[in-house]
């Protein structure tokens, strides 16, 4: 293994740029880092060949650990985006660079650039100075340069970045055929797809600091798993279907499952997303003639000449109510729309704008189910069980991952936490197989909201036993209440099914987050939702007006969402506290889960779950 | 090449055994007394002193504006001996306890120059006294009293003739405040306003008899030297400052000061046209009529007091000013 | 080739009264008394010694200042770090403030009274008004320009050449010696250059620091202004024409140099 990243970290301001790494790259590869600006490649890139330090993780070159060594010892060549050509020294002296400072007797360099200058089409250039050199030529100097020492290792920094278009296909053409020839393992960074699907032999897909897929370019054009990798590689139609016994149904049509998909038969009624590429989507002028699945008739509502073929934008009456994630719907667009790429026929004629098709799929994929991604806080000093079990629960309904969470005391040895979390976590995999775990150590809230950062986790779920009920949600967990940008669900006593949810509406300002996410897990656990908000009996009638109206507005989007939802506007009586009023309903109604928006100031919080035992789901207001 | 023989030109002098390594007298001076003190005085008393004691010694000189000496003496110089253009910079001094006219002859007075009239070439406004720059319509030069000593000596010089001939106070006053209607320049420094002059400002200067006698006798002249019926005798004076003097150095530094009134030493300022403090070395100056001194007018602090600030500062220039 | 009978007879004829007469205007006083004269003026020792001294100092200068000033340059060019800004200005300030108060400044603090320089005193340490105060003096004065020379080139230099170097295994030192100081090589030169110019020619810190003492501390434009005084006018031209003649064949020969290596 000739690359190997491991939870490579590197954190600006405070915010991760990199985050969390891990990655192989095998001897002689050619791997390619593809992700936009900001995405952290050329971070990465930099830190392997340390001109920036990691926060975090490890980084082997060739089986030697590098992570803490000057650049200087670490072997690897690296061509810059803006060549970095030292403009005082000849082509020759340039490439002869890295000999001299090693000490190569002078004889042996000029063989050795010669060699390389050939290897790079630069024969004959070697007195030349860089100012008299195309920006292309540049390059080539710059990769003879950093081949020139026979790294273990070249890193190549959007090396065509600055040249053009017709210029940049000639060097990766060379590129790829000087790394073939000497089989030198390298790192690519671009922004640009088709380079990375021409030149890398595998790609890693970055967001934002994160590496979100790794696969060879026809794995992630054809079978990506996220909806980032679909629309960023390539483009083409991302629909969102439902999951029924005969396949994927679209609309009033149904295409059966793709084979090799592994969808759990029991989510009947699940959404997915379904990739199609453009040049998968069929067109023909009879339905009869159609080889893939049907989708019924459209409408070719743009035809554009690309040369090789035509791009189509279909009208497709059929799927109507199916939601169109890419091309992203136009405003005022009556029925979702198809991209489609035909092949140019010669002989055909071409397709009119106004004119009726028939649409089917030759061949489409099911990107992966999204759900909550759940971070779970195992507690062993109270040997709680209720978190995990109910934490557990939510994350198999949506089919996100879930993380168990241990964080080692002061008094704690790290691996005796780690190997306690192991056990339990090897316990549960059969029960769900896409569960991870992580150890960190620190004070609870803080590492615990890093760890929501840094793991992109969507909800944490803290929980705590039946102890004495005056010292539930104590410091720590206000704290991690007060700050979390995620939901908090804290759970005190194990519902053994979801099936009735209050939603507590802040007073004021609809808090619209609570209701979303309220209505999101009512739809996937199927329960029945009430929004409730208290008023005095001595409000305005103002009031009361604006408080039924915002109850409305909430019950409205819930039954859009699918979810059986009723209004209760509760009477404080004229003595009554809003706690008191809260609480009593809770009893009354017996819900399975109580939702609300993230205290600002957590007194109110605090009385609630003191009060009663009912899992509380906190929502961020945003 | 060129680069290193300019280099090796200039250390030369600081390459190992190009120096000796001689004991040093350490002199300031005010600033038309270098040319003297460098090149006729200094080897002078190196000649007797060897002959004396054999030993080679060095004088080591530094020569600006008599303010500026005083200056860089109070911020700690390594002077040893000091000769000012003013009785009043050595007082500064002495009353600093930075300097000492103890064991010194004349009160440290070491020679003298008369403050004269230069006017131009055949004297063609006809200038016979400082009654002339006065009462006739002409352009004066003149150096700033507020920066210059010899400006200061110079106003003396035009206030008090007026009553070593008989005039009044007022009649004094009166003829100061008409020269001063008469000044086209005040320069910063007697030699700047002496420059000005010879660049063909001006009908008149007020300078020192002794700078327009070393001209003349370098044949280097232009203009004529009008001498006032009466006007002041400036006292230039030495003083020694003991800081910088070790006890090893003391006979040395005093054997110099000594030898500034000898014979030798007094004649040789004579040739270089300053008057000795022994008239038996003037015979070939020119006689003034009413010559004055400075103690003639009460001394310095007085004359300062009374004459420069009361009568020039306040009535002069605050009748110039309106 | 251009035309260039009118730019620069334009130019030739602006800088007449501005730069070319008074120049010719040193050597025509300078030789006003003849050859022999013109000779005996410089020969004398005051003048031999000056001339050596002011030499002396601005080699001294321009060796101090072009190391000291290039790390400066390099810190302040490639760190960033809090009160950057304000040491940038606080260095270039120098060429802002009158030499005459840089050299009071100085005796106030090193001189025998002086806030630092009254307790060095009794060790017998005294800089002011000895050759060390002239090259304190000279060192301050001259430190900008230096700074100014190297700084820019450094500034302009692409980010990516130190890192270069680096990944091909050069150390710092490597590094600096083959990539940045080859490319610095102009900006230090121009920068050598104006300093030791500047160095020649100072006179405001020079007169306050030096005590002016003849044969000890005084340097060319100090004897120089001592001969104006003393109205010598022929013996300070007849010097002050030496400076120039130094100064213009340093400076061509320098150029010719840099010339050459380009």
């Amino acid at each position: 293994m000739s690359i190997i990243l491991k939870n490579l970290c590197k954190n600006y301001q405070g915010l991760p740029v990199v985050n969390r790494i891990n990655l192989e790259i095998q001897d002689g590869e050619l791997f390619v880092l593809l992700g936009g600006s900001g995405s952290g490649k050329s971070t990465i890139l930099r830190m392997i060949a340390g001109l920036t330090d990691p926060d975090g993780g490890r980084i082997e070159l060739r089986g030697r650990d590098v992570t803490h060594l000057a650049p200087q010892l670490r072997d690897t060549g690296f061509v810059f985006q803006n060549y970095s050509i030292f403009r005082h020294m000849t082509v020759a002296e340039n490439i002869e660079f890295g000999l001299r400072v090693r000490n190569v007797a002078p004889e042996q360099r000029r063989k050795r650039s010669e060699e390389l200058m050939d290897l790079v089409e630069l024969a004959g250039l070697g007195e030349r100075y860089p100012s008299q050199l195309s920006g292309g030529q540049l390059q080539r100097v710059a990769l003879a340069r950093a081949l020139a020492y026979e790294p273990a290792v070249l890193l190549l920094d959007e090396p065509f970045g600055a040249l053009d278009v017709k210029i940049r296909g000639q060097l990766r053409r060379s590129l790829k055929e000087i790394q073939r020839r000497l089989g030198v393992t390298s790192i690519l960074v671009t922004h640009d797809q088709e380079e990375g699907f021409e030149l890398g032999d595998r790609i890693g897909v970055l967001e934002r600091g994160n590496l979100l897929e790794v696969g060879t370019p026809d794995q992630l054009y054809h079978r990506p798993s996220s909806q980032f990798v679909a629309t960023f590689v390539g483009g083409g139609n991302v629909l969102v279907g439902e999951l029924c016994p005969e396949g994927v149904k679209l609309g009033s049509r149904v295409v059966p499952c793709p084979p090799n998909t592994a969808m759990p038969g029991h989510l009947g009624g699940a959404r997915v997303r379904l990739l199609a590429r453009a040049e998968n989507v069929e067109v023909r002028e009879e339905a009869s003639l159609l080889e893939g699945h049907s989708l019924g008739s459209g409408q070719v509502a743009e035809a554009t000449f690309t040369g090789s073929g035509q791009r189509l934008r279909l009208n497709l009456p059929e799927l109507d109510g199916v939601r169109c994630i890419s091309p992203a719907p136009a405003y005022g667009q009556e029925h979702p729309q198809l991209e489609a790429w035909v092949a140019s026929r010669p002989e055909g004629r071409p397709f009119q704008v106004g004119q009726q098709v028939a649409v089917g799929l030759l061949h489409y994929h099911l990107l992966e189910r999204t759900g909550l991604r759940s971070l779970i806080l195992v507690d062993f000093v109270q040997e709680s069980r209720v978190a995990l079990d109910f934490g557990l629960r939510v994350s198999e309904a949506t089919g996100a991952p879930a993380t168990l969470l241990s964080i080692a005391g002061v008094n704690e040895r790290e691996a005796d936490v780690t190997a306690r979390l192991a056990e339990l976590h090897g316990s549960l995999l059969e029960r769900a197989p896409n569960l991870k775990m992580c150890v960190r150590r620190g004070g609870l809230s803080e590492e615990v909201l890093r760890e929501v950062r840094e793991g992109r986790h969507e909800l944490v779920v803290i929980g705590e036993d039946e102890g004495p009920s005056v010292t539930r949600l104590g410091p720590w967990a206000q704290r991690l209440l007060a700050k979390s940008e995620v939901p908090v669900l804290l759970v005190q006593q194990d519902r053994p099914k979801i099936s009735r949810i209050m939603i507590c509406s802040a007073a004021g300002e609809p808090g619209k987050g609570d209701v979303w996410l309220g209505g999101r897990v009512a739809k996937r656990a199927g329960a029945s939702v009430s929004v409730c908000h208290a008023v005095s009996e001595t409000a305005e009638p103002d009031h009361k007006a604006r408080v039924r109206n915002h109850l409305a507005g909430a019950i409205n989007s819930l039954h859009a969402m699918g979810v059986e939802a009723r209004p209760r506007l509760l009477d404080m009586g004229s003595d009554g506290s809003v706690a008191q009023t809260l609480l009593q309903e809770m009893e009354e109604g017996n819900y399975d889960l109580i939702v609300m928006g993230m205290p600002s100031k957590t007194a109110l919080a605090t009385r609630l779950v003191r009060a009663s035992s009912r899992p509380f789901l906190f929502v961020p207001m945003t | 090449m060129g680069l290193l023989a300019v280099f090796l030109y200039a250390v030369w002098p600081w390459l190992p055994g190009q120096r000796g390594t001689s004991r040093t007298v350490i002199v300031y001076g005010f600033s038309i007394l270098g040319e003297v003190m460098n090149s006729r005085i200094f080897p002078a008393f190196q000649a007797e002193w060897q002959k004396q004691t054999g030993e080679h010694i060095e004088m080591v000189s530094a020569f600006a504006g008599s303010g500026t000496v005083t200056h860089q003496i109070k911020m700690g110089v390594p002077a040893q001996l000091a000769i000012l253009a003013t009785g009043l910079d050595a007082k500064t001094l002495i009353d600093e306890r930075l300097a000492t006219l103890e064991g010194l002859p004349e009160h440290g007075v070491v020679n003298r120059t008369p403050f004269v009239i230069l006017t131009r070439p055949g004297n063609p406004r006809g200038i016979r006294d400082f009654a002339d720059l006065a009462e006739q319509e002409v352009a004066i030069v003149h150096p700033d009293p507020l920066t210059s000593g010899g400006a200061q000596w110079a106003v003396l010089a035009e206030y008090a003739s007026a009553l070593y001939t008989g005039g009044s106070p007022e009649q004094a006053g009166q003829r100061l405040e008409k020269i001063w209607r008469h000044v086209v320049s005040q320069a910063s420094s007697a030699q700047s306003a002496r420059t000005q002059f010879n660049s063909g400002l001006g009908d008149a200067l007020v300078t020192y008899e002794q700078d327009l006698l070393r001209d003349a006798r370098a044949g280097r002249l232009e203009g004529e030297i009008v001498y006032p019926v009466s006007t002041i005798l400036s006292e230039h004076t030495v003083v020694v400052i003991p800081r910088n003097v070790s006890l090893q150095d003391r006979p040395l530094v005093d054997a110099f000061a000594q030898f500034l009134w000898s014979a030798r030493a007094q004649e040789l300022f004579a040739e270089a046209g300053f008057r000795s403090v022994d008239e038996r070395y003037n015979l070939s100056f020119r006689a003034i009529e009413k010559p004055f001194t400075i103690d003639d007018l009460g001394g310095w602090p007085r004359a300062r007091t009374e004459i420069i600030e009361a009568i020039w500062q306040n009535k002069v220039l605050a009748v110039l000013g309106k | 080739m251009k035309d260039y009978r009118i730019p620069v007879g334009l130019l030739l004829s602006s800088l007449l009264p501005l730069l070319l007469m008074p120049l010719m205007a040193i050597f025509l006083f300078a030789g006003k008394g003849g050859p022999t004269h013109f000779l005996q003026a410089l020969g004398s020792p005051d003048a031999q010694f000056a001339l050596r001294f002011s030499l002396l100092i601005a080699f001294a200068t321009s060796l101090i200042n072009a190391v000291l000033g290039t790390f400066a340059a390099y810190v302040l060019s490639k760190y960033r770090f809090p009160g950057r800004e304000a040491l940038l200005v606080v260095v270039n300030l120098p060429v802002a403030i009158p030499t005459v108060v840089v050299g009071t400044s100085l005796i106030l603090l090193w001189g025998p009274i002086g806030l630092l320089g009254k307790y060095l005193d009794p060790m017998g340490i005294r800089p002011m008004f000895a050759p060390a105060g002239v090259l304190l003096a000279h060192l301050f004065v001259t430190f900008p320009y230096m700074l100014g020379a190297v700084k820019p080139v450094l500034d302009e230099q692409e980010g990516g050449y130190e890192e270069a170097a680096y990944t091909m295994g050069a150390s710092p030192w490597q590094t600096f010696r083959f990539v940045l100081l080859p490319t610095l090589r102009g900006g230090l030169l121009s920068g050598t250059l104006l300093t030791f110019a500047h160095s020649l020619g100072e006179f405001g810190a020079t007169v306050m620091v030096s005590g002016n003492l003849r044969l000890r501390t005084q340097t060319a434009p100090l004897f120089i202004f001592a001969q104006f005084e003393a109205g010598n006018i022929e013996v300070a031209n007849a010097v002050a024409s030496v400076l120039a003649v130094i100064s213009f064949l340093l400076f061509f020969g320098l150029l010719r140099f840099a010339g050459k290596e380009r």
